[in-house]
C-alpha cells in the first residue's frame, strides 16, 4: 500500500510553464487544486493500480516514470506507455466510474499527487477551466490510445506477431 | 420528417424523446437550447463517409440513428475496424478538441441521422456550458477505456478464435443477452467486416465460423446467430 503524507511541496512553486498537462493551471485553479492533492511517494516497483481495480483518485506523477501497462490472465504483458513527469493517471477511471483498464507500476523512485475521486469529480464541476484542460489530457490520452490499437492490430494483421509484449 | 433514406428524422434535440437515455444528449435546458441552435441535423445513406483519419477536424457528429462504422486504415490499405458506434454516441471528439487531425475513419453502416456542429461553435458552446464540458469530458473517458480494451484483445489474444470467441461474448453483453443461457444475435456485419474487427482474413473468419457450427457452438438462421454452447464459448475466449 502506498502512504499518503501531506507534505509542504506544493503545486505553486512548480516552475510555471512547465507545459505538464494539468499542472499549468491558472494561478487561482491551481492553489485550489493543491489543497485537494496528497503528495506521496513511491518506491521503485510499487504498483499504484492495477487492471480490474475500482479507481480511488487520479494520480498525477511529479517525478519519476510510471510503467502502464495491460496484462493477461496468463501473465502477458503489453507495456502501453511509459508515463513521465506532469502526465495524469488514472483519469479514465475516475471519469467513467469504471475499473481500471491498465496496470501502473513505478519505474523509478516516484513523487505522485493524488487526488481523491470525488474531489477531482466536484473540481471539475466547479470550475469549468479545469474541464476545458481535462478535455485536452484526454483527447491526448486517446490519441495515444489509437495509436497502440494501430500497432497492435495492423502490425498483427500484417506480420501475425505482437509488438512489445513481454 | 421522413427523410430520403427511409429515416424518420428528429429535427430537435429539444422533442427528441431518446435525449434521457443519452449520455451526451441529456443536458440541462440552457446548454440543450445553445447545442440546438448550433447544430444541422442531417440524414446519410448506408456507406457515407462522416470523416476520414488524418483529416483537419471540421467538427462533431452527433449520432442520433443508426450505425457507424470507426476504423483504421495502414499504409497498404488494411483496415482495422475499432468499434461500431451505436445511437448518441459523440464522434471525432478528440480530434475537434485538441486540433489535430482525426484518428479514425467513420462511415455509417446503416441509413443514419447525424447531428453535426462545426468545431469553432462546438468549443465556444463547451467554454459557456460547464455541464457540457463534463459530459464530454465522460464520453472522452468511455472512448479511451474502449480503446484500452481493443488493444487488451488484440495484443494479447493468441489466436483468431479466442478474439472471435470474445467479440461474440462482448456482442452478447452489449445486447443485453449475456445472461441467457444461449445468447441470440443479430449479424449486422459480413465476415470481411468481421476479419476487419479482429484483426485476421475474411477467409479464416468464414472457416472458423463453419468450424464453430460443426461443433454446435453456434447456430445461424439468415442474419441471426445464436449461441448454442455459451460455456464452450467461453472456454474459447481464455474467459474461464
Amino acid at each position: 500500500m502506498i502512504t499518503h503524507r501531506p507534505t509542504a511541496d506544493s503545486c505553486l512553486d512548480c516552475p510555471p510553464g512547465s507545459g505538464r498537462q494539468l499542472c499549468d493551471l491558472p494561478d487561482g485553479l491551481l492553489a485550489t487544486f493543491d489543497k485537494l492533492k496528497a503528495i506521496s511517494t513511491c518506491p521503485r516497483g510499487q504498483v499504484l493500480f492495477t487492471e480490474g481495480q475500482r479507481a480511488r483518485g487520479v494520480f498525477v506523477l511529479c517525478q519519476g516514470r510510471v510503467r502502464l501497462s495491460i496484462t493477461s490472465g496468463e501473465g502477458r504483458r503489453i507495456t502501453f506507455h511509459i508515463a513521465g513527469p506532469g502526465e495524469t493517471l488514472g483519469l479514465s477511471a475516475v471519469l467513467s466510474g469504471q475499473a481500471h483498464e491498465l496496470r501502473a507500476e513505478a519505474l523509478d523512485n516516484c513523487r505522485v499527487a493524488l487526488v481523491q475521486r470525488k474531489d477531482l469529480l466536484h473540481f471539475l464541476r466547479e470550475n469549468r477551466a479545469a474541464c476545458e484542460r481535462i478535455l485536452q489530457v484526454l483527447a491526448d490520452d486517446l490519441e495515444l490510445a489509437y495509436q497502440r490499437v494501430r500497432q497492435f492490430g495492423l502490425a498483427r494483421t500484417r506480420r501475425g506477431t505482437a509488438v512489445s509484449v513481454h | 420528417m421522413l427523410s430520403p433514406y427511409g429515416l424518420d428524422l428528429v429535427e430537435s434535440c429539444l422533442t427528441c424523446k431518446m435525449r434521457s437515455e443519452r449520455l451526451f444528449c441529456d443536458l440541462p435546458a440552457a446548454a440543450l437550447q445553445s447545442f440546438e441552435a448550433i447544430k444541422y441535423a442531417t440524414a446519410y445513406p448506408r456507406g457515407a463517409v462522416l470523416f476520414v483519419e488524418g483529416q483537419a477536424p471540421r467538427g462533431i457528429f452527433v449520432l442520433c440513428k443508426g450505425r457507424v462504422k470507426l476504423s483504421i486504415c495502414a499504409t497498404d490499405g488494411k483496415t482495422l475496424i475499432l468499434k461500431i458506434a451505436e445511437p448518441g454516441e459523440v464522434l471525432g471528439l478528440s480530434a475537434s478538441v485538441s486540433g489535430k487531425p482525426y484518428e479514425l475513419t467513420a462511415e455509417t453502416v446503416d441509413p443514419c441521422q447525424v447531428n453535426f456542429v462545426k468545431r469553432e461553435d462546438f468549443l465556444r458552446f463547451l467554454k459557456e456550458h460547464a455541464e457540457a464540458c463534463f459530459k464530454v469530458a465522460e464520453q472522452l473517458a468511455e472512448k479511451y477505456n474502449n480503446a484500452c480494451h481493443e488493444v487488451r484483445a488484440l495484443g494479447l489474444s493468441h489466436s483468431a478464435i479466442e478474439k472471435l470467441a470474445k467479440l461474440l461474448l462482448d456482442w452478447s453483453t452489449r445486447n443485453g443477452e449475456a445472461s441467457k443461457p444461449e445468447p441470440r444475435l443479430r449479424m449486422a456485419l459480413t465476415h470481411e467486416e468481421i476479419a476487419q474487427m479482429i484483426g485476421t482474413s475474411r477467409e479464416t473468419v468464414t472457416r472458423l465460423f463453419a468450424d464453430l457450427k460443426k461443433r454446435q457452438i453456434i447456430q445461424t438462421k439468415g442474419s441471426t446467430l445464436l449461441v448454442h454452447n455459451k460455456g464452450a464459448l467461453k472456454v474459447l475466449a481464455g474467459a474461464v
